[in-house]
């Protein structure tokens, strides 16, 4: 008796725990075509004032409660909040129920491989209703196969829903990825409101304490590296050993980006920048290898992190070193040392090192003498796109508008007064400060709430003056002059690219890694012998080049000229 | 394993009749959930098989899927293999290939016999508790997720703070490049391996040595045999059917192999000897949602497994031994 009952339960165990794996609901690739058609209705039609329209909505509010899923970075802060439960986005969920009767939910996605991330999550069908990410390419192998909504009719349907949306985007930005050949629309680009894009930071105290003026020339910049390597007994002391004069991660395209901008060929055409442009790390850019050449040379003097290819595209080891005070020079975004409030590396450093300091300066050179980099365009930022198991189009459009609306960005940015911001007494300016211990949930995990404002990058306050006034205050516990000087650095000779708009160009999404293959090449290019320098580099080069790089060249070529013809430069 | 232990007690063989199912209908009743698990879980999915000859479309049910078509002098035409052609005509491909046999091959060859010789040697220590601890202990790694001994590696072997380098270092040594040469890639790769599953690894062995009859180890001590003597004489062969069904279910995975291990220690430097077929159909597969492409990929791998488990099963059995059917 006990038997049978003990192979009862054991039964009815596993197949409770059968039916609980299976249950997970299996329909959510359907409704994609069936809400499409119930939003063509046209909603113009002859709607009494008290009755709602076809889209279910009554004075552009739903009469029914909607839900929508919406992505967010998520930056994992150790000392902030979980990026899809905080104040920020409780806050956001009551001002989209109370605006248009919709609720939001957040669904939390690694910043750092966030294509990576929003692909499985389209692969599984398991995507959030709004997706937004800064590869264009997962979209349109996405699309390519049924699995975006095309949202140039949703835009035409409900363009009375979308006011401050086309206020603050424009109609270029918003139709930027318009296929002239399709008419196709796959994804909302965002914009930025700041451009500033990548410095180079050196020790200033390091420079101090050596007597070395403030490099201005590559030269000056290696003899520099020099002089931090053989005095590291004097800047480090007991530590010398673990001197790196200069730093770099995998990702050489943007952390070697103002010596590699400054071989190139400053008069480049729009064409060739663009043609070239699918690689935004510039890999087939005509100075590149040369500038990969200088790297090398320093590499082999040691001169460079030798661990840079090794670690981990999230790890934080770089900048632990750099933090702790052991390295001399790097280059990333432009305010890189000023991020992360008391963990920033300024911040860090200083409490550290007496004096310790990171600033910005300028000493990559172009053939003109000119300090030629390229800012960010600020059309086309992160793209905004429904996947097809989105069953809500019209309410994910309300919040995109939503989210354009600069009321909303200047609270998402700024915060309360007195939790997030201060006002400065003298200039008006707004002042950025962390939410202290006591509104913990009000803490900004991402630099200006970006992982929320999803189609703006950049400081965005209600009036342009009091933008720019603010710009340099959006950094707690940082000299407002240091991030000043940063941007002033960032820009000076700075480039924009201009937006190219032909289409979708096909052999981008033949699925070869390419951007492995180009930082495979970046990596085994600066380690070879200087001898051997050549041989790997061209070897790497061919490789890319074969295994999918030249096609996108050609196509893009050929959809330029089919475009704008002959002109090799943009009005 | 549950089928295996069944076919073990089943003992010679009996017709299968109703009396029988009745008289242990419990057993087969909980035979039948694993099966049903099995079927749905494993078997039903794979029908999507079929998406290797498709190409596959997100928006159409299975059956709807157009075959895979190819440009032929400007018209589309069917090749249902074209996927497969494909993926034979990418040099990454077939890098992949190689670099999956070689890794797998050297874990076999380094990681196979190492829970044997461990068990042997726990096996021959008298001291009871000193045992059990270094069980414990060799079994830990095994709890370690694959991301935790990457960075573990870095900081052992990484070329300036690794620790090794360091104090080689110090001495005034040249640092040895575990991590960022190829060939080094490989042994440490290799060694991170066995480190992670010997301890694991060791207990089917040790399990399996404590069902040796211990009048055996007696008979062979009242003859003069030493421990060695009986080690190759008693233990080796009592453990012999175990070692050879371990093996052929390792050949069998000779094709295939983990995702996390390689993906978790590739660096840039590595890559040509890293990326083996699981990071490849990883990237481009759900990276950049080449589906078809990947379901052939995985399906000329899973054949290629059941080749080298099928061969290894006839080999073991043509040599006398028990093969895992």
């Amino acid at each position: 008796m006990k038997k049978k009952l003990l192979t009862v339960i054991l039964a009815a165990t596993m197949v409770l725990s059968l039916v609980a794996c299976g249950d997970k609901k299996t329909s959510t690739s359907t409704p994609a075509s069936a809400s499409k058609t119930s939003t063509s209705v046209s909603k113009a039609d002859d709607k009494k004032a008290d009755e709602p329209d076809a889209r279910g909505m009554l004075n552009g509010k739903f009469v029914e409660k909607r839900s929508i899923s919406v992505e967010c970075y998520d930056r994992n802060v150790s000392e902030g909040t979980e990026a899809s439960n905080n104040a920020w986005t409780k806050w956001i969920q009551d001002q989209m129920l109370e605006r248009y009767n919709v609720e939001v939910t957040f669904v939390p996605v690694s910043r750092w491989t966030e294509k990576e991330d929003v692909s499985a999550l389209l692969a599984a069908q398991n995507a959030p209703d709004i997706c937004y990410t800064y590869g264009y390419e997962i979209v349109q192998s996405y699309a390519q196969m049924g699995g975006v909504i095309d949202l140039k009719p949703l835009l035409d349907e409900n363009r009375d829903l979308l006011n401050n949306m086309f206020d603050w985007l424009g109609e270029s930005v918003i139709y930027q990825d318009l296929d002239p050949a399709t008419g196709t629309l796959w994804a909302i680009e965002g914009k930025r409101n700041e451009t500033a894009r990548i410095n180079t930071f050196v020790r200033k105290d390091w420079l101090d304490k050596l007597g070395i003026a403030v490099p201005t020339t590559k030269a000056e910049f290696e003899a520099m590296l020099v002089k931090f390597k053989e005095n590291a007994e004097t800047l480090l002391g007991a530590d010398a050993a673990r001197m790196v004069p200069f730093s770099m991660s995998s990702d050489v395209g943007w952390r070697a980006a103002n010596i590699i901008e400054s071989f190139m060929d400053p008069d480049i055409t729009d064409k060739e920048l663009y043609v070239n442009g699918y690689d935004d790390r510039k890999f087939t850019e005509n100075g590149t290898k040369e500038a990969i050449r200088l790297l090398n040379k320093w590499y082999n003097e040691g001169l460079i992190w030798k661990d840079f290819a090794i670690q981990a595209t999230d790890s934080t080891a770089e900048d632990d070193m750099i933090k702790a005070g052991f390295v001399g020079a790097f280059m990333h975004n432009y305010d890189y040392p000023f991020r992360g409030d008391v963990n920033s590396i300024n911040y860090t450093l200083a409490s550290l090192v007496e004096g310790g300091k990171f600033i910005a300066v300028n000493c990559f050179e172009d053939k003109n003498g000119k300090y030629t980099k390229y800012s960010y365009s600020n059309t086309g930022d992160r793209k905004a796109f429904f996947p097809a198991t989105n069953d809500e189009p019209v309410a994910s459009l309300c919040y995109l508008e939503f989210m354009s609306d600069p009321s909303v960005v200047e609270f998402l940015q700024m915060g309360e007064e007195g939790v997030n911001h201060t006002v400065d007494a003298a200039t008006g300016a707004w002042v950025y400060q962390q939410a202290d211990e006591a509104h913990h949930d009000w803490y900004v995990n991402s630099g200006k709430n970006i992982d929320y404002t999803l189609n703006c990058n950049g400081l965005r306050l209600a009036t342009p003056e009091l933008t720019n006034l603010s710009l340099a205050y959006g950094y707690a516990e940082v000299d407002p002059a240091d991030v000043k000087q940063a941007i002033e650095a960032a820009m000076l000779d700075a480039r924009a690219p201009k937006t190219v708009s032909v289409g979708d160009i096909n052999a981008e999404t033949e699925g070869v890694d390419l951007a492995t293959k180009r930082d495979t090449t970046f990596a085994k290019a600066i380690t070879a012998a200087v001898a051997d320098f050549d041989t790997v580099w061209d070897a790497g080069m061919a490789e890319y080049l074969q295994a999918g790089g030249q096609a996108i060249i050609d196509e893009r070529k050929t959809a330029w000229e089919a475009t704008y013809g002959t002109d090799t430069m943009l009005p | 394993m549950a089928k295996d232990t069944k076919v073990k007690v089943k003992g010679p063989k009996q017709k299968f009749n109703a009396t029988y199912l009745k008289r242990y209908w419990q057993l087969y009743f909980l035979l039948a959930l694993p099966i049903i698990y099995l079927i749905i879980f494993k078997y039903i999915p794979m029908r999507y098989i079929v998406i290797a000859f498709k190409d596959y479309k997100l928006n159409m049910p299975l059956m709807k899927m157009p075959w895979a078509q190819v440009k032929k002098d400007g018209a589309m035409v069917t090749d249902a293999l074209k996927y497969f052609k494909d993926a034979f005509s990418k040099p990454d491909f077939r890098r992949a290939i190689f670099n999956t046999l070689k890794l797998n091959m050297l874990d076999l060859i380094c990681g196979f016999p190492a829970p044997i010789i461990f068990a042997l040697i726990l096996n021959e220590l008298c001291f009871k508790r000193f045992k059990k601890v270094v069980q414990t202990i060799a079994y830990m790694p095994h709890f370690l997720s694959w991301v935790i001994i990457a960075t573990l590696v870095i900081r052992v072997f990484g070329p300036t703070d690794g620790m090794i380098n360091m104090v080689i270092t110090k001495f005034g040594g040249e640092t040895i490049p575990f991590i960022d040469d190829p060939s080094h890639w490989v042994g440490t790769y290799v060694t991170a391996g066995v480190w992670q599953s010997f301890g694991w690894g060791s207990i089917i062995y040790l399990a399996s040595i404590a069902g040796i009859n211990t009048e055996l180890y007696e008979a062979a001590s009242v003859d003069g045999a030493g421990r060695f003597r009986k080690m190759w004489h008693i233990t080796l062969p009592g453990i012999r059917p175990t070692i050879v069904v371990l093996l052929i279910m390792n050949l069998g995975g000779i094709m295939g192999g983990g995702f996390e291990r390689p993906f978790a220690m590739k660096n840039n430097l590595v890559m040509d000897v890293a990326e083996v077929i699981s990071t490849f159909v990883y990237k481009v597969g759900i990276q950049q949602l080449k589906f078809s492409f990947t379901t052939a990929v995985g399906l000329f791998q899973s054949v290629v497994g059941l080749v080298f488990l099928l061969t290894a099963n006839f080999i073991s059995r043509r040599l006398g031994e028990r093969g895992i059917w």
